[in-house]
């Protein structure tokens, strides 16, 4: 992939990852298992972004996180606040409508594309 | 040497000191989550690399920007940069020259101090320059890290937010009625120098002799105390000519004010100057006496040489001003 795709590509998955987290955190998630869950769903995301991002979402207050120390080894987990199910909700309001606005744009872009065919 | 301690010492030494141990501890847990149970170095290495460079990771965890000035300030402090340098460079220029001036003792050769003006001219420039531009830059990288607003507009001179309405206090310059930075600190400058020579003529002015290594100087060629007689006149000289170019920096193009302005000082100057030329006592009786035996002349001859000369010269330099005043400000 040359370069400027490569760096477009990144710029337009940025502005999802903050959704994919949030989706995923309705149930209590330590770090290392939402990038397995991430992963499986096919969501690459670098854990040097994703560890930071827990941290900045915890303090804005969309998260919160506890240390659970039964276990062999500690783990810090996170999980969505009231008002982060709140904002989650919304957003994902918005990226469905901004989805499916872009969608039709796209396809109109198929049509044409047929059209000089 | 144990990889994954040195790993998260690398993180967190990046770090302020409040949340160093919980990050340090979070990320151990999380390396140790990502190896296998009965783990070799390998398998440390790997984990390590998924996680990347310290650096990059640390620089996630901070909310400090990593920039010493954003987007946010960038336009203003360039703007401010550009402003404040010529000011402070041309104010510093002129203290060098003023120092030199009034600590001229006639004993050096005029040559020799103005080789030393451009020697210390320039090393002034380049240190005023640097302290403008180290202080202006620390206030913003200060102003930049203090300010939580969070706005991502840039923000312009009036510190506000733009608007279509901050168009009007912009004058639109157009090209040929422009003045130029140049001419504004040019006309300072000029009016430092040639005030600081009033008050020091009898220095400066007069008969140069050449001697074995240097020129002496063998006498003043004017009467200080007649030339002093006329100092409120050329005080107030100076202070119309840097409010003319106050009055230049702020219009930054040529207005019918400014032109009429111009004329009148203009005319003042060149009467002022006449007047104090004409004075019969001006020269000084020995340089007169010493020209006179240089060029076999007579006295008058030669009094009416100089002060034509110097008129002419004055009035015409004066005419050319206020003509090019004018022709610009009626330019469109």
């Amino acid at each position: 992939m040359s370069s400027l795709l490569n760096s477009l590509t990144t710029e337009l998955r940025r502005g999802t990852l903050t959704l994919a987290v949030l989706s995923q955190l309705r149930k209590p998630q330590y770090g290392y298992s939402l990038v397995q869950l991430l992963e499986q769903a096919g969501i690459h995301i670098d854990q040097s972004t994703l560890y930071p991002l827990l941290r900045r979402l915890e303090k804005q207050e969309l998260v919160t996180s506890s240390w659970d120390t039964s276990e062999s080894r500690p783990r810090k987990y996170y999980v969505l606040s009231d008002f982060g199910v709140e904002t989650f909700l919304q957003l994902k309001k918005e990226w469905m409508e901004n989805s499916n606005q872009l969608l039709a744009l796209l396809k109109g872009d198929e049509e044409d594309e047929d059209g000089f065919n | 040497m144990d990889l994954i301690e040195t790993y998260i010492q690398e993180v967190t030494r990046r770090l302020p000191e409040k949340n160093r141990e919980d990050i340090a501890l979070e990320l151990r847990s999380t390396i140790e989550d990502m190896l296998p149970d009965d783990y070799q170095e390998e398998d440390v290495k790997a984990a390590l690399e998924q996680l990347g460079n310290p650096a990059k990771l640390a620089y996630g965890y901070m909310d400090r920007p990593m920039h010493l000035i954003g987007p946010r300030y960038f336009d203003i402090y360039v703007s401010l940069l550009k402003m404040i340098l010529p000011i402070a460079v041309t104010i510093s220029l002129i203290a060098t020259i003023a120092t030199f001036i009034t600590g001229y003792d006639g004993e050096e050769a005029v040559m020799n101090i103005v080789f030393e003006i451009i020697g210390f001219g320039i090393s002034s420039i380049i240190e005023v320059g640097i302290q403008t531009f180290f202080w202006l830059t620390i206030v913003f990288a200060i102003l930049e890290r203090v300010d939580h607003s969070k706005g991502a507009e840039p923000i312009t001179q009036g510190l506000q937010k733009w608007s279509a309405d901050d168009l009007k206090n912009i004058t639109y310059v157009p090209k040929k009625r422009a003045i130029t930075k140049v001419e504004v600190f040019g006309g300072l400058f000029w009016t430092a120098i040639w005030g600081t020579v009033y008050f020091y003529a009898d220095h400066l002015f007069g008969v140069y002799e050449g001697g074995s290594s240097e020129l002496n100087f063998v006498t003043p060629a004017v009467n200080q105390d007649v030339l002093l007689q006329y100092w409120p006149f050329i005080l107030a000289i100076i202070a119309l000519e840097v409010g003319l170019s106050i009055y230049k920096l702020i219009k930054k193009q040529w207005t019918k004010g400014l032109a009429i302005y111009n004329t009148v000082l203009q005319v003042i100057v060149s009467v002022v100057f006449v007047w104090i030329v004409t004075n019969p006592n001006l020269f000084k009786n020995e340089f007169t006496v010493y020209m006179t035996n240089l060029f076999s002349i007579t006295e008058v001859q030669l009094e009416t040489w100089i002060i034509a000369g110097s008129i002419i010269i004055f009035i015409v330099s004066a005419v050319i001003s206020i003509i090019d005043g004018i022709r610009k400000a009626r330019a469109s």
